[in-house]
């Protein structure tokens, strides 16, 4: 999309009035994930290039000032700590409890174990390679277990879903199911119990107690899309019954589950928007941890659609978000070659509740918070934009006319 | 507002001035303001009939409160060059809103004081008078550059911050670019590579400072890097080289961007008290 300076200039006003909080940064890669590993702190990492930079940034302090924002100038993401990858990064994830990262790469048969440092060194280093029997074309998702010895459930097609114990890589528990579906996300729901959706829609529930797994498909119609999904816990330890799914199509389909009936979904919705980039590689459903029923998407196009499911039903409709941000078309560095840019994940701040993170395909990363009541009021907000890792030498330009 | 009568607060309480030398402005009247605005833009504006769109882009919900502070604070600049011209050195304790174009407002600017002030000192005179607007305001002064592009008697200079507000950059006279991150040192030996040749090839009359505060470090909108002592010198560095060639200078506070209000009038306070200090200096 391109964006007149007129339109970039309406927005940066109105986004005084919509924010409480936005900082943008600049990667020099993009990023496809975001990943807490403190409630100051997020870990990113780059998936378009050969050798990657992973990252661990600090989020501004002047998000964490409170009432004394006045009085804190940090206003810029830090980068804590730093390592390279030597595939693109797909898929990231913190292990809990640790510092420590596992991530899985583009066209790769293996799992990198990663130390994120402490305040005593810089460098983010790789401590472990867990290898796999399989290559995934499209990057092996993961999610972290739950329990005391780190471990992770890795898997890209159902009958190759595995937990495995970091320290010693072997392999803890096997899905005993012979489902060729892709692998769209996992994730636990608490020490034991975990849910699987498939790039068709369909969700799996297992237990690492008993190589059983229970699926739940969708209707036919709905499964030539690709889906990912999104799960609403309370971490770490949940009961799966109080858990609610929300399923995201790459059609704009939204559908919302109780694990407690899932024959039929409790509210859909459709969404309208324009399918301007044509691969839903990104794709992201997430839950608000700190506001019922809030529910966020992104990954369709270049924004982060946030809505309020109180109200949803099971009749189709298209509700409106009730917020939008489309900070990232008036962020992005001039585009030379034409891509459409697309929002390539977002994330939810832990506690603080309208607070968020989202990164794009140009590499901008932006943290916002923003205003419950929108309204046109004369508030300042802390609107930054900091561009570039790298010090540029100091020049100014003079323009006689 | 809260600022405004906060700058004004802490220079008295300071002892930076004396309640003597306060005086108050007039509210611009719609002869003024018409010299730089289209009739239908002020008839909306006093009369409340902007639509939402406008009022969006100007940051402000309309009130009757909202076009009688714009008025006064356009009549404070206009008093302020009046005072100048007399007394050599006047200074406001608002003013700045340089983003206000003749037909419609823009990031917190509905009426173009600096440009409603030199448009009157322009016609008020039989002499035919040369006035520098000075802009060093983190954003560019575009409605100022835009109003004043055909005027060959005013010279609008505008020092900002490349990558800011507005993204749509009209052509001041001249205009100084500079790069995101800037400090003290290096923002001030740009603006001694400009401002003297200025002042010594166009010769103005009288100059127009608009002293904004938002290159500050603290500045939640602006991109560059002064500390306030940076900001002092900046001011006192104008001041003096305006002064010392006898030409009437008039200060206005520009922009400032903070949430601790307090704070924030102390910084725009800066410009008096480098102006009480040339005064001191070099006028008396």
């Amino acid at each position: 999309m391109d964006v007149s300076s007129d339109e970039a200039d309406d927005w940066f006003m109105e986004s005084l009035h919509m924010y409480k909080d936005l900082h943008v940064f600049q990667l020099e890669h993009p990023t496809k994930v975001i990943e807490w590993t403190s409630e100051k702190s997020v870990c990113v990492a780059g998936y378009s290039s050969p050798k990657n930079e992973i990252l661990e940034l600090l989020l501004p302090l002047k998000l964490y000032a409170g009432d004394k924002q006045g009085l804190c100038p940090e206003r810029d993401f830090k980068v804590q700590h730093g390592g390279f990858c030597d595939e693109p990064v797909e898929c990231l994830r913190h292990i809990f409890g640790k510092r420590c990262v596992v991530t899985s790469g583009h066209n790769s048969s293996k799992l990198q174990v990663w130390d994120l440092g402490e305040d005593d060194s810089d460098v983010i280093k790789r401590t472990g390679v867990i290898n796999l029997e399989r290559t995934s074309a499209e990057g092996r998702k993961i999610a972290s277990g739950l329990t005391e010895d780190p471990s992770v459930l890795h898997g890209c097609q159902i009958n190759d879903v595995q937990l495995i114990e970091l320290a010693s890589g072997k392999v803890l528990y096997a899905v005993g199911t012979d489902s060729l579906d892709a692998v769209s996300g996992l994730q636990f729901v608490n020490a034991n119990e975990f849910v699987i959706c498939a790039n068709n829609g369909t969700l799996y529930v297992g237990d690492t107690r008993h190589p059983r797994i229970e699926q739940y498909a969708l209707q036919a119609s709905v499964t030539r899309s690709r889906w990912s999904f999104g799960l609403k816990t309370n971490l770490p330890q949940s009961d799966l019954a109080s858990c609610t799914v929300s399923r995201l199509s790459s059609c704009g389909q939204v559908l919302l589950s109780d694990f407690r009936k899932m024959s039929s979904p409790v509210g859909e919705a459709q969404l309208n928007l324009q399918h301007s980039f044509p691969s839903s590689d990104f794709m992201t459903v997430t839950w608000a941890p700190a506001l019922d029923n809030f529910l966020s998407v992104s990954g369709l196009d270049g924004t982060v659609l946030v809505f309020d499911t109180t109200r949803w039903t099971t009749d189709l409709k298209n509700p409106e978000p009730i917020f939008v941000h489309r900070g990232h078309h008036f962020s992005c560095e001039a585009k030379t070659d034409g891509t459409p840019l697309v929002v390539t994940t977002h994330v939810w701040h832990p506690w603080r509740p309208r607070t968020l993170l989202s990164a794009a395909s140009d590499g901008s990363i932006h943290v916002w918070d923003w205003y419950k009541h929108i309204v046109c009021l004369a508030f300042f907000c802390s609107w930054v934009f900091i561009k570039n890792l790298k010090k540029k030498r100091r020049r100014s330009t003079c323009t006689l006319h | 507002m809260g600022k405004f009568p906060k700058v004004l607060q802490c220079l008295l309480k300071d002892q930076v001035i004396t309640e003597t030398q306060v005086w108050v402005p007039l509210l611009a009247s719609d002869e003024m303001l018409g010299s730089v605005h289209t009739q239908e833009y002020l008839s909306n504006f006093i009369t409340g009939k902007t639509d939402e769109k406008e009022q969006r882009r100007t940051g402000f919900t309309w009130s009757s409160g909202l076009v009688q502070r714009c008025r006064y604070e356009t009549g404070g600049t206009v008093l302020a060059a009046q005072v100048a011209l007399q007394r050599g050195l006047a200074c406001s304790t608002a003013g700045g809103t340089h983003h206000a174009f003749p037909s419609y407002g823009s990031g917190f600017c509905l009426l173009n004081d600096l440009a409603v002030a030199a448009k009157h000192l322009l016609t008020e005179s039989r002499i035919k008078r040369r006035i520098l607007i000075v802009d060093l305001d983190v954003h560019q002064g575009d409605g100022t550059a835009f109003i004043f592009k055909d005027e060959p008697d005013v010279f609008t200079f505008s020092m900002h911050c490349g990558k800011n507000f507005p993204l749509r950059k009209q052509c001041s006279d001249l205009d100084v670019s500079l790069d995101d991150g800037m400090e003290d040192k290096e923002y001030l030996s740009t603006l001694q590579a400009h401002l003297p040749w200025l002042l010594d090839v166009f010769r103005p009359d009288l100059v127009l400072y608009d002293a904004g505060v938002d290159p500050h470090w603290e500045d939640e909108l602006g991109r560059l890097r002064l500390t306030d002592q940076g900001l002092f010198e900046r001011d006192q560095y104008v001041l003096k080289s305006v002064v010392k060639k006898g030409i009437p200078v008039a200060t206005v506070i520009g922009g400032g961007y903070s949430r601790d209000v307090d704070r924030l009038a102390l910084r725009h306070s800066i410009v008096h008290r480098a102006a009480a200090k040339v005064w001191k200096e070099y006028v008396t």
